[in-house]
Order: structure tokens, then sequence, then C-alpha cells
């Protein structure tokens, strides 16, 4: 099966400023993808890229599509919220389905109108007089109407308090995901979608540093806690990063020969977060 | 198609103001009308009334117009101005980008509205409002004037003068539009400044460095020329019709499609030339509408 997004050596520059560095990735169908990185790692160019909303070097099909060119065509298949609350304040909500239904071929008026029904939202507000929170769920609820292959989002829930923040990923999750969707999403708040994503991207100035599947990280990598005295025989086993903790020493190791390890100490495998800090950081710390 | 359609509905949503600002014009014209007083200038005779009515008649019925096109002008001028800037400002541009419409089609769509669409809200609503005054105060001085006056033929051809004019100006001002939506489609702030900086900045360039003034020619006469473009003036009495009216005269026009200019509008080099480099400018639009997501 041929990768929905595959990118080859993508690039964008802003002057002398490289936001994507000759960067490699691809995100098969099916999955939920995160990429993830600090502010400035380039995840918002990428994803801009992605969605053909910005001017690129280097070879990028998405859906067999070259973004950038044919931003209409694509978007048939592919939707997004990028941030919350950008539906501008002078839309009414009746108005704002109505265009959709109007202007989307794959937009399923039904679907938008059961969402809108579980909420307190009715069709003559204005977007001016909804709460952030409330905006976002009737972004989700267009969205969400929308019979697309693939849904960007990007920092979905920035400005969000943690009950509008849990109620988008559980409509995400309940309401939209299944086996036909594909979801990129970026956020640097990792710990809030770890349990959601298949994969994950990481992105550090502007190239991909990490490819990996959240399977692939349970088996690839570990941590093993050390106690202070044996701190030098384990670092002969070429731990790439650690940590103090609790009066031991946290090291983590790729691909380890995990028999011999377990001789050191406690062994667990890493999260996301943890991989991500440790990634970034550069090295041992 | 359907798409244009609703792309244009959308510009009526956002701005309400293009048949609002006509629409309240238009109202407080019709009542000042059925409330306004009207005096009898001393006059006893019966005739010299009617004439001074019906003067005061025709001249406000261009007044009215006249106020019409210059109100839809700034209107449109601002339209241009904050329709591809807007959506960038409050970021709505990443919900407007979300759908399968290509940026041409967003950028002519709102040219349109400009060029096409408001200048036919404005014509509907002055049409609507001289129609209902002429009948408001026919019947409130129905005692001076009576239905002579009235000329089905000569209304219709006044229609068909303004459809002329909306065509016509759409062409020749179409690199003024093109311009506008440039600085729309560029300008991080202050639009209103960028649209006139940088002109000026060449007209004052060309001025200090070269000593000649062939831009502010250029700007004087695309501003200023379009009437004497698109229209002539006819002063050949053959072409007016008198008629009496007891003691009374009234000049009319035989035609008001004598004054159309349209084989020396439609054949002149300056409204092709202009109207190509409002293309290559629009195209610049569409090209940065493209490529300027955010502010």
């Amino acid at each position: 099966m041929p990768a929905l997004i595959e990118a080859q050596d993508l690039t964008k520059r802003y002057g002398p400023h490289v936001a994507l560095d000759r960067a490699n990735f691809s995100v098969q169908a099916g999955r939920i993808v995160g990429l993830i990185g600090p502010n400035g790692a380039g995840k918002t160019t990428a994803l801009r890229a992605i969605l053909g909303l910005t001017a690129y070097d280097g070879r990028l099909k998405v859906l067999d599509r070259e973004p950038f060119r044919e931003r209409a065509e694509l978007m048939r298949d592919t939707c997004f919220i990028a941030d919350v609350a950008v539906l501008p304040a002078w839309l009414r909500v009746d108005q704002a389905v109505d265009f959709v239904a109007g202007v989307h071929p794959r937009f399923r008026r039904d679907r938008a109108s059961a969402f809108l029904a579980k909420t307190q939202i009715t069709g003559k507000r204005r977007m001016r007089e909804l709460s952030k929170g409330l905006k976002t769920q009737v972004h989700l609820a267009l969205t969400m109407a929308i019979d697309a292959k693939l849904l960007v989002l990007d920092e979905p829930t920035l400005g969000l308090d943690i009950l509008a923040r849990r109620a988008f990923y559980d409509a995400l999750v309940n309401d939209y995901m299944d086996e036909t969707r594909t979801i990129l999403i970026t956020t640097h708040q990792v710990e809030e979608v770890e349990n959601l994503l298949t994969d994950v991207l990481f992105i550090d100035r502007g190239r991909i540093v990490l490819d990996s599947s959240l399977d692939d990280i349970a088996t690839r990598y570990a941590a093993v806690a050390v106690a202070a005295d044996r701190i030098e025989a384990a670092r002969a086993e070429k731990p790439f990063y650690e940590r103090p903790m609790l009066g031991k020493v946290v090291l983590y190791f790729e691909s380890p020969d995990r028999d011999r390890l377990a001789g050191f100490g406690e062994m667990h495998t890493l999260s996301v977060a943890d991989l991500f800090v440790a990634k970034l950081s550069g090295g041992v710390a | 198609m359907n798409t244009a359609i609703w792309l244009i509905r959308r510009e009526f949503w956002e701005n309400r103001a293009i048949w609002l600002i006509p629409a309240v014009f238009g109202g407080l014209l019709i009542l000042a009308s059925l409330f306004g007083g009207y005096r009898v200038l001393g006059a006893v005779d019966l005739t010299t009334v009617r004439s001074v009515v019906q003067a005061g008649a025709l001249d406000g019925m261009i007044l009215i117009a006249v106020t019409f096109f210059v109100v839809m002008s700034i209107y449109s001028t601002w339209y241009l101005l904050d329709c591809l800037h807007a959506d960038r400002k409050d970021r709505s541009i990443l919900f407007w980008k979300s759908m399968p419409i290509s940026d041409t089609a967003t950028v002519l769509c709102k040219l349109g509205t400009a060029l096409i669409v408001i200048p036919l809200v404005y014509f509907a609503l002055a049409d609507l409002t001289t129609l209902l005054m002429a009948f408001i105060i026919s019947v409130r001085a129905s005692s001076y004037i009576d239905s002579s006056l009235w000329r089905g033929g000569l209304w219709l051809q006044i229609q068909a003068l303004w459809l002329y004019l909306i065509v016509t100006a759409a062409i020749w001002f179409l690199p003024v539009a093109g311009w506008l939506l440039v600085v729309s489609a560029w300008a991080r702030r202050a639009v209103m400044l960028w649209s006139i900086l940088p002109p000026l900045a060449l007209l004052i360039a060309e001025r200090v460095f070269l000593g000649s003034h062939v831009i502010a020619g250029q700007l004087a006469a695309r501003l200023g020329g379009y009437f004497s473009h698109a229209l002539q003036y006819d002063p050949g009495a053959a072409n007016w019709v008198t008629t009496e009216i007891g003691h009374d005269t009234i000049n009319t026009p035989v035609s008001v499609l004598r004054f159309l200019n349209a084989d020396g509008f439609f054949s002149s080099p300056e409204t092709w030339i202009g109207a190509a480099v409002g293309v290559a400018l629009i195209v610049g639009a569409i090209q940065l509408r493209m490529r300027r997501t955010e502010i």
C-alpha cells in the first residue's frame, strides 16, 4: 500500500532561516501520527507544506497530489483544524453549516447537525458570541462531518481548558476515527496525545530525528534505574541518555540486551515524552 | 458555478454594509420625500411653479445618482483593500483554505463582488429609491405636475445607461482594483497606507530624479479619465426634444444612449492597456494569496 504522505528532502527557507531541512518521512493510511517537536522545530511549516498553504522545495506527495499546486483538489479528501477558534467572528453557526454543505462534496449535513444537537449551540449564534471551547465544538462538527481520508490537526487544543481538551480528544477517538481515516497531529503537549497515537515523528531544527511506531518504541528502547555504585559498569553498555532520579541514575538504551541490563536494576519501557526529551536534549546529559 | 454563488453569498454575510449603506441612504431619501416640506417659490403663475418643481426633481435625481455613485466608489475601494486582508488578520483564512476552493476562485469572486455585484446592488436600490420618490412627489405635488413628465422609454434607456456604466467602469478600473487586491493580499497592516504610498513614492521619485511626471499623468488619466472615455457630450440641438406644457418648455434628450461612447471606449488603446495591467495585477494577487497565509 502506497504511503498517504510521502516527503523527500522537504525543504523550506524563510530568508536565511531554514525551517525544514531536507526532511524525509512518510505516513501510512489508517494511522494516527503525532508530529512532535519543540517550538520552532518546523512542525507547523511541515503541516503548512502538507496542506498546500506554503511553497516548498523537494518532493512532497499527499494522497498522490502536489499540495501547493493542487490544494483545492486535495481539500476534497483532507480536512484540517489549524489551531482552535479560527472561525471568523461574524459567521453564524447555520451559515457555516450551509457554506460547507454548499462547497464541499463530501460534507454530510446530517452528521454535523447531530453533533451540534449534542451541544448547547443554536444556529443563530455568531462565532464572536461563543467561547473558545464552543467554537472548537463547531469547528469539530464541521470537520468531522466531512468524509475525508486525512485529518490534519495543528495544536488543536491550544488555549483550551482541560475539560474542553478532554472533550476534543474524546470526540476525535469515539466519533471520528476508524480504519479508513488517517490523522496527523502536532502538539507540544506530548502526554496529552500519547495514548492516542500509533506512530510518532520527532522533528528538531527542521529535520526528522525519529520516525517510529509506538509498538517499536516499546520493544526498541528501555530505561534502567541504576544505583550510583554500579553506574560505571552500566555506562559500558552505551546508554544514549541518562538522568538522575532519587539518588539513582536512569539510563536509556536503544536495542538493549535485556538479559545483561536486567542485572543493573529495575527496567521499564520509555514513554513518548521520555524519549522525546532524551532525543532532543542531544546525547548524554 | 455553484461554488461561486456560495462565495458571493459569503461576502454578503461578512459585509452587510454592501446593501445596508444604500438601503439606509435610500430609506432616508424616501422619508424625506414623504415628510419633507416643499415651498412654492412665491410663484403665482401655475406653469412657473410647475417648472420649478420639475427642475428641482431633475436636479434631485442627478444628485441622488451622483451621491450613490460616490458612496459606492468609496465603499468598493475599501472592500477591495479589506477582502484579502481581514481573514489573514483574524486567521480565519485557515478555515477558508481548508475548503476545496482554489485561490483563483476566491480572488475572482471577490473582484467580481467589488466590480459587478456591489454596483448592481447600488443600481437596484437607487432605482427603487428614485421610483418611489418620483411616485411620492408626484402624488404630493399632483396639482402642479401631471403624468406628462413620465417617459417610460427614457426610463428604460437610463437602465441601459447604468448597465453600460457598470460594465465599462469594471473594465476601466480593473488596474486600480488589481492594485488594491495586491495590497490586500500582501500587506501585513495599514492597507490604506500601502495602497497610496508606493505610487506616491514612484511619482515623487520620478519628479525628483527625472524631472518628468509620466506616472502622475498616467495615474490622473486613469483615476479621472473614466467619464471622458465612456461618455461623450452631444451638444447638437437636434438631439434634444422640446416638450411644451402650457407655457412651459422642457428640454429632454431624444435618447440618453447618444451620450454613450461605446465605440470610442472599446476601441481606445487606453482601455485595453489598462485592462492588461489589471489582469497582470490580479494574477499577482492570486499568487500572493496562495503564498501568504498569515500576517
